[in-house]
């Protein structure tokens, strides 16, 4: 067993997180909408790879595959661990997570981004943010959630309309996050 | 129905996803946390590497993440064990389903076989008593087990025999005489055939197949039979078939024998053998070889007390009868001659009717009745209306195809239901085993 764990096996692991950490923590993030959360899911996600790094392909990329297990860990989480909990405090919600942005705006930008996101139904969640902020493929998010392309595409076009219709983005008529009406035939 | 601009909602997701901040230190924490998962799996045989997460997850760089130390060994814990333990619970569970429905089934496949044989046809099987109560008795139609041993059954069925047996009611009026004549000696006869062997009635009837055009020649062979073994037929009867050639069956379940159509296609016969009672089995065995035997049944009834009873019964009339006569003839006033008479007269009546059932039992005791019934092979139920006309002949091929699709239909359907079934465990399990390996992999 201590054989198995030698330098190349860690070195391995510190490239994934060298190239994916910060990318998992933050799609982590937008999923479950909690720092600390994310980061348990990150850790966990990132160790469970590791663990079953002989499952990957050699030569096959490792970041689809890594999304895949971020993705399933925080649906797990959401599933199993956090409805059995007390909520935590507000500010450890994602809408006290941009602290880096000095621009009110930005801040205030998040927040409703956030919470319309946060009110979404977590599968659709998933799916925009895979596609919109990891900008991965209909294809790949397939692959990364277990699901079928159309499925993906249905939930994508659910989302987007309930995004339209979420008072917190609606509300705001100078924001870029303009609902478009659809041309109808 | 509105939409929200992919455009925007990428770029806002982004912008929020850029205002993230990535905790200091977390990837070291996962490498830490990596190699202590390793360390402690290494030491324990991975049963507690909760003990070596401890260490390596300080509690003040997991700031509210009590369980922090746990996703590592949790995730291996909750993961691998219990899908492997629930696997091998149902594929051990889907190995005993198949093999407990293959051995039914090869269990279930020999055992039709001796079930139907033994139904249709049992040529080694011949004294069966217990089968041969209600159809041995109908199909010959004589004394049944059960009427033997009533003695109320003064008709015999072979009654038009030849002599050589005395038939029952002319034998009442020659006993009669017999024991008129010869008062003195009428105990010796009962005397002489309680001294004999025990009295039974023999009864069995015989189904056999016989060669397409064969059934002349098997009536003779069981005549020559019952003959050579000191019998007789009692009665045979013949019928002969239509003439011409067979016609071609409308159901082709035709065997290749069938296919002469000789002019007596479609025959059957029944021929009823009286042979005497010691030889009784050794005729049926000889019968059996005449031609296939179908089913084979045979019963004998021990009729000896009954015997014995009615020669005591016939004994003690005749001896009251002898002094009827003695004081008939002192009797000299006309009303004692009368009513002496009417009582001799009774009793004689009486000796008779107990004469005649005797003689019956004697018959049927002496001589047992082997019902054979002949049937030819090529014989099916005749097609009523043969259809030659194209058109009705078209549709009646066409009925009879469409009857022995669904008979095929039905026949088939236990397969495959039971071939689905299988399938539809094993594809049950194999989806089961990929989605569990898939999320073992994730």
């Amino acid at each position: 067993m201590r054989g198995r764990a030698d330098q190349d096996d860690v070195d391995l692991l510190e490239t994934w997180l060298e190239e994916s950490y910060a990318r998992s923590f933050r799609t982590a993030c937008l999923i479950l909408g909690n720092r600390s959360d994310a980061e348990e899911a990150v850790q966990e996600a990132f160790l469970r790879a590791w663990r079953f790094r002989a499952s990957l392909a050699s030569g096959a990329a490792a970041t689809p595959w890594l999304y895949r297990v971020v993705v399933n860990t925080c649906n797990s989480k959401l599933r199993q661990e956090i409805p059995h909990r007390d909520h935590r405090s507000g500010e450890e919600d994602l809408t006290g997570v941009a602290t880096s942005g000095d621009l009110p705006g930005e801040v205030a930008l998040s927040r409703d981004l956030a919470r319309a996101l946060g009110d979404l139904p977590v599968p659709l969640r998933v799916v925009v943010v895979l596609r919109y902020w990891a900008d991965l493929s209909e294809r790949e998010i397939a692959t990364a959630i277990g699901r079928r392309p159309g499925t993906v595409k249905s939930r994508l076009h659910e989302a987007r309309r309930l995004l339209a219709a979420h008072p917190s983005l609606k509300s705001e008529e100078s924001a870029p996050f303009r609902a478009e009406p659809e041309v109808l035939p | 129905m509105t939409m929200v601009d992919e455009q925007e909602l990428r770029e806002r997701l982004h912008r929020a996803a850029g205002a993230i901040v990535v905790p200091e230190g977390g990837p070291e924490r996962i490498i830490a946390a990596a190699m202590a998962s390793v360390e402690g799996r290494a030491g324990t045989a991975g049963s507690t590497p909760a003990s070596g997460g401890g260490p390596a997850l300080p509690a003040d760089t997991a700031p509210g993440s009590a369980g922090t130390g746990g996703p590592g060994p949790s995730a291996g814990r909750s993961i691998l064990p219990r899908h492997a333990r629930t696997r091998r619970l149902l594929v051990a569970a889907a190995v005993v389903l198949v093999g407990a429905a293959v051995t039914a089934t090869a269990l279930s496949g020999p055992g039709h076989r001796p079930l139907t044989s033994a139904t249709s046809a049992s040529p080694g099987v011949a004294p069966s008593i217990a089968r041969t109560g209600a159809s041995g008795s109908a199909r010959t139609g004589s004394v049944s087990t059960g009427k033997a041993a009533s003695p109320s059954t003064p008709d015999l069925p072979s009654g038009g025999t030849p002599s050589a047996s005395a038939g029952a009611p002319s034998s009442g009026a020659a006993s009669t005489g017999a024991s008129s004549s010869g008062s003195a000696t009428a105990p010796a006869l009962p005397s002489g055939a309680v001294g004999q062997s025990a009295k039974v009635v023999a009864n069995g009837s015989v189904d056999l197949t016989v060669g397409d055009g064969k059934l002349q020649a098997a009536v003779t062979t069981l005549t020559a039979l019952a003959t050579s073994a000191g019998g007789f037929v009692s009665s045979s009867q013949v019928q002969v078939g239509g003439p011409g050639p067979a016609p071609e069956p409308l159901t082709s379940t035709a065997t290749p024998s069938s296919v002469s159509g000789s002019a007596g296609s479609g025959s059957s016969g029944t021929v009823v053998l009286r042979v005497p009672e010691p030889a009784f089995g050794s005729t049926v065995a000889q019968v059996q070889k005449v031609g296939h035997a179908s089913s084979v049944t045979t019963s004998a009834t021990d009729v000896t007390g009954q015997y014995v009873d009615l020669q005591a019964r016939i004994t003690a009339l005749e001896q009251s009868r002898q002094q009827y006569l003695t004081i008939m003839s002192q009797a000299t006033a006309i009303g004692d001659i009368l009513a002496v008479q009417s009582q001799l007269d009774t009793v004689q009546s009486e000796i008779e009717q107990l004469q005649g059932q005797l003689d019956v039992l004697d018959n049927q005791t002496t001589y047992a009745t082997l019902t054979v019934t002949l049937t030819e092979a090529g014989r099916r139920p005749p097609p009523p209306v043969h259809p030659q006309s194209g058109l009705t002949r078209a549709l009646h091929d066409g009925v009879g195809g469409f009857v022995s699709g669904i008979e095929w239909l039905i026949r088939i359907a236990g397969t495959v239901l039971f071939v689905l079934l299988i399938a539809g465990a094993l594809a049950f399990l194999g989806r089961w085993a990929w989605r569990a390996n898939r999320r073992r992999m994730l």
